[in-house]
């Protein structure tokens, strides 16, 4: 790269990438440094045993944004997303299943089998989050307003969000007031009896987060997700050639765009002078001098350990220090020599085991899960969120074998009895035991399994406390809150220094969207500078 | 009696507890002639005192004064309606480990007590009861106003909605930063950010809990840890205190009031039915068969009693009956009322000293607390739960034979919902409470003369709290302000033209506030001179 870098991004996870395809679209220059040495932070493709690939933590895309794989052509960057007909399977020990489709009436039919009541209501529900999430969806690309300052284009935003929100039938204006604060349980209990539909609907707004269906603001997560994609089900969109594909189209396109990727160097400080982030140190002493350094780390370790605490208020630091970023959420990825045979399902299995799998029968089962990680103890009986990518995308193993990706909840940062290291194996047993109960076959069919704990996401993927969205996205931790009220706008204290990651509204997930509305204020700064 | 009378109202009020006696004062106070209809034989609903053992006055149900409005005593002129607030100083928490906790009403006693635990938490409670109080100043408005509701077509709606952002945007950001974590954080989160001392935590947080079927790490739960700060704030101890004579002391001073001010009060008169004509209330017809008409009729008992048992629900908008079937009251707590020959001694503190005026506390540990919700979650009482103590007796000797005393016991959790049958379990659910008070305190068994223990059960059967519920329905986000007790009708009207709600149901909801009854009673004057009370 000629000349200094514009902007510093710190981190080269899939928001690190989007930001710096963003800025460089916009004519700045981006230098991305990943302290790995494979971009895609926690959306990758790696080798878990000889032969066998797999989307070693986030296995399906949140998804994107629609407009961020248009607005840098990912499709020519060779990204392929894979929908799966069944969006998610729940299953039941007694070998019983209910299959969520793409399609919804497909999914009611199903249903019929279950409850003739919940197959007339699934069709109201579908449609009512599907106007509320569209309706809500211009709230993923806003920057939170800023209460005090509200610049004249974001009243606009506001008033016309305003008069989409009375646009609404007045039945879900009121059902988007209420579902927020609800406990996820009780808001599936309000329209559904079958134990297989509401727990899968409830694990929506659990997922990632350090609580239980019977927590109350788990149904803002549903709200988040229906705005993301207006849908009952859940996402399933799956990338061929794993995460990692897509956060390599990703860094493709930042390239082609003018910016530039450096991964194996570590960041060990930002760079501030008189207040004002001037570059960064990277751990073997190199200075790399920048208009403005953006990290995609999360806000903790950005604010409490790449800034010396004396260039912050002790205030802000102490609230930092209370943000809540306590992962519960585990990983177990198989390599397997064939496909399990699951309880109850016939012939069609590949179809139906294509997209998610659900393991988590009932709400209590959920709610019994937490308890655990209350305690400081992991789940004896987890929940489980399976992939088997192979199903759709024969590329990640030899043939006829395949991979299957486990997320598992809940798995708390702090054991109270020993540690992580000593355990990991322990609860990589505890999930595969608790699959082998639908799919009896399954300990035969592993060829190599690899557990990550926790301690691992903190440690080999950067994730403070293990938490996969960067912090908890509680009712006090999201959009004007994200990560801090008053701090929800991309920047920090120090100028010249922003935060990019899932860490900022609107939060985790594969989405793209903090990293896209963060490269517009810097781009906007930047340019007010010159 | 039967059929027709020929006495008519203005307006008559459904149930005698404290928000319908206030109700009805506000009314009378304006002019109107007021009828007031008891189903039991005593005035007072859940704020009620009763000799259930020959010589033992008990607060069966409600048992301290917590947030009366200071505007309702001053209004009413309570005191001269024989209203007398006697102290209830502090909050005594025994340990297992021999130790305790024991925080007052003196600011400096409280710290030193602390600092004994820790020295950062002593430093820490000055700042958080500042911010508490600086909380409370924004939160203590809200209460006595009209819920705005925001998908509201007209501008008066809008208009509250932007003085409430107005307000909130005039915070420090301190402030607000503090004010968003109260209302949605839980107890724990919050308190995890000030201390570090286990069981102060977990008995701030028990004040969180009471009366909803959450945990103290559920979010939620932090905002309710503000009361105890409100009340500070109209000065004195007036927010907790015993009333003399016992809870149901408040409800006859308020009585009395109403009396004065012309209400007419009639018990044992239970409604069969509300009476309506072509979509409008038109009065009451009681179980006797006698018809009462009145030109409004203002209901107190909670929404499921009021629409579902009191109204066929053909007379009411669909959507409308299907909030308020889905409506939450899960009642979790229970109440156990001894009668004693004497005084418990706590092994951590021996002694009868001053410890036992305030209230008891058994929340030894976050852990303990969270562990009594989790028993409740599946259907069982806790095994070890949440107690909160009192022996008004100490402070108020007329409600005991000489020497004799009387405790009450407030008990979370107790699930309405139990596996099993409450009528076969409540002597071992009453069993257990007096196991776990004698952990701490041997000698109380050898004290009890007399028991009484209620359950959920008991409390749907004989106070007509549906489900148990003490304030009425769950005080959780999704159940407040303008949300309370159904969407588009939190402003105490309802579909039914001439009919309101004046309870605990309704916003700002439970405890022995009487701002429900105000707030409704304000409405429905200003309905009545917009003429929007027509018969």
């Amino acid at each position: 790269m000629n000349g200094t870098p514009d902007v510093l991004i710190i981190g080269g996870g899939h928001n690190g990438l989007v930001a710096a395809g963003y800025l460089a679209k916009s004519g700045l220059k981006p230098l991305v440094l990943e302290r790995r040495n494979v971009v895609g932070g926690a959306a990758v493709t790696e080798e878990i045993h000889p032969g066998f690939r797999c989307s070693t933590l986030a296995h399906s895309a949140g998804p994107l944004l629609p407009r961020i794989a248009a607005d840098l052509d990912l499709a020519e960057h060779g990204l392929k997303t894979l929908r799966p007909e069944v969006r998610v399977l729940a299953l039941s020990p007694e070998g019983k299943h209910l299959p969520l489709y793409d399609d919804p009436s497909r999914t009611s039919t199903a249903l019929g089998r279950h409850s003739e009541k919940d197959a007339r209501k699934y069709g109201e529900f579908h449609e009512s989050l599907g106007r509320i999430g569209k309706m809500a969806a211009p709230l993923l690309s806003m920057t939170p307003p800023d209460l005090d300052r509200t610049e004249a284009g974001e009243v606009w935003q506001l008033l016309k969000l305003g008069k989409d929100f009375r646009g609404l039938p007045r039945r879900d204006a009121y059902r988007l007031l209420r579902w927020g604060p609800m406990a996820v349980a009780d808001l599936v209990a309000e329209w559904f009896e079958t134990d297989l539909l509401r727990s899968v609907i409830a694990a929506r707004g659990v997922y990632g987060m350090f609580g239980g269906p019977w927590s109350a603001g788990t149904g803002a997560n549903l709200l988040i997700q229906a705005a993301l994609e207006p849908h009952s089900a859940g996402p399933a969109a799956f990338v061929a050639g794993g995460m990692g594909a897509l956060t390599s189209a990703l860094a493709d396109a930042a390239r082609e765009f003018g910016a530039e990727i450096r991964t194996g160097v570590e960041v060990s400080r930002i760079d501030i002078r008189d207040g004002r982030a001037v570059g960064v140190v990277l751990a073997s002493g190199e200075r790399i001098p920048a208009r403005a350094v953006a990290s995609n780390a999360d806000p903790r370790r950005t604010l409490l350990n790449l800034v010396e605490p004396t260039e912050l208020d002790p205030d802000f630091s102490n609230r930092m220090r209370n943000y809540r970023s306590s992962g519960a959420v585990g990983k177990v990825n198989l390599a397997l020599s064939k496909l399990p045979k699951f309880r109850g399902l016939d012939g069609n299995a590949p179809q139906l085991l294509a997209g998610r799998i659900h393991v988590g029968p009932e709400i209590d089962y959920l709610e019994r899960a937490f308890d655990a990680a209350k305690y400081g103890e992991f789940s004896p009986n987890p929940w489980c969120d399976v992939t088997i990518p192979t199903l759709l995308d024969t590329s990640l193993a030899p043939s006829g074998a395949h991979v299957m990706s486990i997320t598992a909840q809940y798995a708390p940062e702090r054991l109270r009895e020993g540690d992580w290291k000593s355990r990991r194996n322990a609860f990589g047993d505890a999930v595969v035991e608790t699959l082998a109960a639908y799919a009896p076959d399954l300990e035969s069919a592993i060829v190599a399994r690899q557990v990550l704990t926790p301690q691992d996401l903190e440690e080999t993927y950067g994730l403070t406390g293990g938490h996969i969205f960067h912090g908890e996205q509680a009712l006090d931790q999201i959009f004007t809150m994200r990560p801090l009220l008053g701090w929800a706008r991309y920047r920090t204290p120090i100028a010249g220094l922003y935060l990019c990651g899932a860490g900022t509204h609107p939060g985790g997930r594969v989405t793209g969207g903090p990293g896209a509305n963060a490269a517009r204020e810097i781009a906007a700064d930047l340019r007010r500078k010159t | 009696m039967s059929g027709q009378s020929n006495s008519s109202y203005d307006a008559v009020v459904i149930g005698g507890g404290h928000n319908g006696l206030v109700t009805a004062a506000y009314l009378a106070r304006a002019g109107k002639k007021v009828l007031v209809l008891e189903r039991r034989h005593v005035l007072g609903g859940a704020a009620v005192t009763e000799e259930v053992f020959p010589g033992f006055q008990f607060s069966v149900c409600s048992y301290v004064v917590s947030l009366l409005r200071p505007e309702i005593i001053r209004e009413l002129d309570l005191p001269r309606h024989g209203l007398e607030i006697l102290p209830l100083d502090g909050t005594f928490t025994p340990m297992p480990n021999g130790d305790y906790l024991w925080r007052v009403n003196d600011h400096y006693k409280t710290r030193r007590e602390i600092a004994r635990h820790s020295r950062l938490d002593a430093e820490a409670y000055d700042e958080y009861g500042k911010a508490m109080v600086e909380m409370g100043r924004f939160v203590k408005p809200i209460l006595s106003m009209t819920p705005a509701d925001p998908t509201s077509r007209d501008w008066k709606g809008f208009l509250d909605l932007l003085r409430l952002g107005k307000r909130f945007r005039d915070l420090s950001p301190g402030d607000r930063y503090n004010q968003v974590q109260l209302m949605s954080m839980s107890a724990i989160d919050f308190l995890d950010q000030w201390f570090e001392t286990d069981v102060l935590k977990a008995t701030m947080s028990a004040s969180g809990i009471i009366g909803t079927f959450l945990g103290v790490r559920s979010p939620g739960t932090a905002y309710v840890l503000l009361h105890h700060y409100m009340g500070e704030i109209d000065g004195a101890f007036r927010s907790w205190g015993f009333a003399r004579g016992g809870t149901g002391a408040i409800s006859n001073a308020i009585a009395d009031a109403a009396r004065e001010a012309g209400v007419e009060i009639r018990t044992k008169s239970p409604i069969a039915k509300i009476l309506t004509k072509n979509g409008k209330a038109t009065g009451v017809a009681l179980a006797s068969g006698e018809e009462i008409s009145a030109r409004v009729v203002c209901s107190s008992v909670d929404p499921r009693l009021t629409f579902l048992k009191m109204m066929d629900s053909k007379e009411l908008p669909g959507d409308f009956v299907e909030d308020i079937e889905r409506y939450k009251f899960r009642g979790s707590s229970g109440k156990v009322n001894l009668a004693l020959d004497g005084l418990p001694e706590f092994k951590s503190l021996p002694g009868t000293g001053a410890h036992l005026r305030g209230a008891i506390s058994i929340s030894p540990s976050v852990d303990y607390m969270e562990r009594a919700y989790d028993d409740a979650k599946y259907g069982h009482f806790s095994r070890r739960p949440y107690i909160d103590m009192v022996i008004p007796s100490l402070t108020d000797p007329s409600v005991a034979p000489p020497g004799k005393h009387v405790m009450s016991c407030f008990v979370q959790y107790a699930p309405y919902n139990l596996k099993g049958n409450w009528d076969e379990q409540r002597e071992a659910f009453g069993d257990t409470v007096v196991d776990t008070i004698s952990e701490h305190a041997p000698n109380l068994k050898s004290l009890i003369r007399h028991r009484q223990v209620l359950t959920p059960l008991d409390l749907e059967r004989d106070f007509g709290l549906s489900e148990g519920n003490i304030f009425q329905g769950e005080l959780t986000l999704e159940q407040l302000f303008f949300l309370r007790p159904a969407p588009g009708w939190a402003q105490y009207a309802t579909p039914v033209r001439n009919l309101y709600m004046c309870g605990s149901a309704t916003h700002p909801g439970g405890g022995i506030m009487g701002a429900p009854g105000r707030n409704a009673a304000r409405k429905l004057l200003a309905d009545w001179k917009k003429g929007k009370v027509r018969a």
